[in-house]
């Protein structure tokens, strides 16, 4: 192999990295929150709610899980401002696609964590004369949430991840600003490994702590 | 809105989505046979007992599996043929890149059902005379493949989908040739959803069978 490698040139750019990771950080952070939020008020309605909303539902629950997350990110950034007629800002784009698609994925997690609440602790309730409310709230939901725990984890690990195409449509997040300078210095192999490094190194702990999770928070609470 | 739908400009188009549809499942079913054996082998390899075999190869699965596919595919196109000074065609590229990617994933997935082969079987096998090489052909592998395939399925429909991401750096397939056309006929909302639908007309019914085999093997 005739080339050298010379990591110090990143060291000029650090600043623009961190800028980037900053903007990744933010991103995925918002459309957690937001997407896992909707995905609980989706995983609701789609087991209790009539067969109207449950058939809607379901239909954007499988074009968000059935298409590749870049085409949905081309959809909101080009064709949603025609529709609407209104211009968003990359940032409120990108946040309504991963939003979406988040809400999208974090409602099946909810939805197979209500049926793993055994139809026997509907029975107990029915039996002690517990109205429908405390039903819901006290004894399915709280047992429900606490199993979706470790694999809202990996959704939002995922997401992380997932941020990354955002690149693709002009949004200056870690990937748009190493792809940059990568270009600029016409040094693609220190540059792209130090940028899938820094996507690892946050990454790595995330998916182990949902394997911690996994086995000790929930033989604790023996859920 | 202004906008007035026109449908006809894509389906005037459908020639180059076609040829676009069919990089893509090429990408797909090549990237998906290496998953598949590519996969197993190195599931072994990480349960293995040799520190020195499963110490690498459980690097190269968390590697692949806490990056970015658009990070891989990206460092794969500009840094492969700079470090090996190799030139490969981009579908072929491709189908390495989303390859590799399927392997480590579909790795974890045989690693879980390699790990519940009951130890007894394998007792047996060595009570029976046979040869490592055959314990694993003959008594892991059956087992593994089966309980695993679910997941890889699903893995492997998730690679259909990742696979829209060769579009970034100039590969020809569907998601490329909606991108083209879109910008040709200025024509986003049409060429856009009907792309997403043609993805989903072939994810959702794997979908759908993939559910019905989880069913049907949680009551086996």
């Amino acid at each position: 192999m005739g080339m050298t490698l010379d990591f110090s040139i990143l060291l000029r750019f650090t600043d623009a990295l961190a800028m980037g990771l900053w903007t990744t950080i933010k991103l995925t952070l918002l459309c957690v929150v937001l997407g896992t939020s909707l995905g609980f008020v989706i995983g609701l309605l789609r087991s209790n709610g009539n067969a109207f909303i449950r058939g809607a539902l379901g239909l954007y629950v499988e074009l968000f899980r059935g298409t590749p997350v870049l085409i949905q990110l081309f959809w909101i950034f080009f064709c949603l401002p025609l529709i609407l007629g209104v211009e968003f800002s990359n940032f409120v784009s990108a946040t309504i696609a991963l939003t979406l698609y988040m809400g999208a994925i974090t409602s099946e997690t909810f939805r197979a964590s209500l049926r793993s609440v055994g139809r026997e602790q509907m029975d107990a309730c029915v039996a002690l004369g517990l109205p429908r409310s405390a039903q819901i709230l006290n004894v399915i939901l709280p047992q429900a949430v606490l199993r979706a725990v470790p694999t809202l984890l990996s959704n939002a690990v995922s997401l992380f991840k997932e941020s990354a195409l955002v690149s693709a449509v002009g949004m200056a997040d870690l990937m748009f600003i190493g792809q940059n300078i990568s270009n600029n210095t016409a040094r693609p192999v220190e540059v792209l490994t130090v940028v899938a490094v820094i996507y690892f190194i946050i990454a790595f702990p995330l998916t182990r702590a949902v394997t911690v999770v996994e086995q000790k928070l929930l033989r604790k609470f023996s859920v | 809105m202004d906008y007035q739908l026109d449908l006809g400009a894509v389906t005037r188009n459908m020639g180059p989505l076609i040829e676009g549809l069919w990089v893509t499942l090429q990408l797909t079913l090549a990237a998906n046979v290496i998953g598949v054996i590519a996969g197993f082998g190195l599931a072994l390899l990480t349960t293995s007992k040799l520190a020195i075999l499963r110490w690498p190869s459980m690097l190269f699965v968390e590697f692949f599996r806490c990056t970015p596919a658009i990070v891989q595919i990206v460092w794969f196109f500009y840094c492969v043929p700079m470090i090996f000074n190799v030139f490969w065609g981009p579908v072929f590229m491709g189908i390495i890149a989303l390859g590799l990617n399927l392997t480590a994933f579909n790795a974890e997935a045989y690693r879980a059902s390699i790990q519940a082969v009951p130890r007894e079987h394998l007792d047996a096998g060595i009570a029976l005379g046979l040869s490592p090489a055959q314990r694993i052909l003959n008594i892991v592998l059956p087992q593994a493949l089966r309980n695993s395939v679910p997941v890889l399925l699903t893995n492997g429909i998730g690679i259909f989908q990742q696979s829209a991401l060769v579009a970034i750096v100039g590969v020809a397939d569907l998601m490329y040739q909606g991108k083209t056309l879109a910008t040709a006929t200025y024509r986003p909302i049409e060429t856009f959803t009907i792309v997403a639908l043609i993805y989903l007309a072939i994810s959702y019914p794997v979908g759908q069978f993939v559910n019905w085999l989880e069913r049907r093997q949680s009551y086996a």
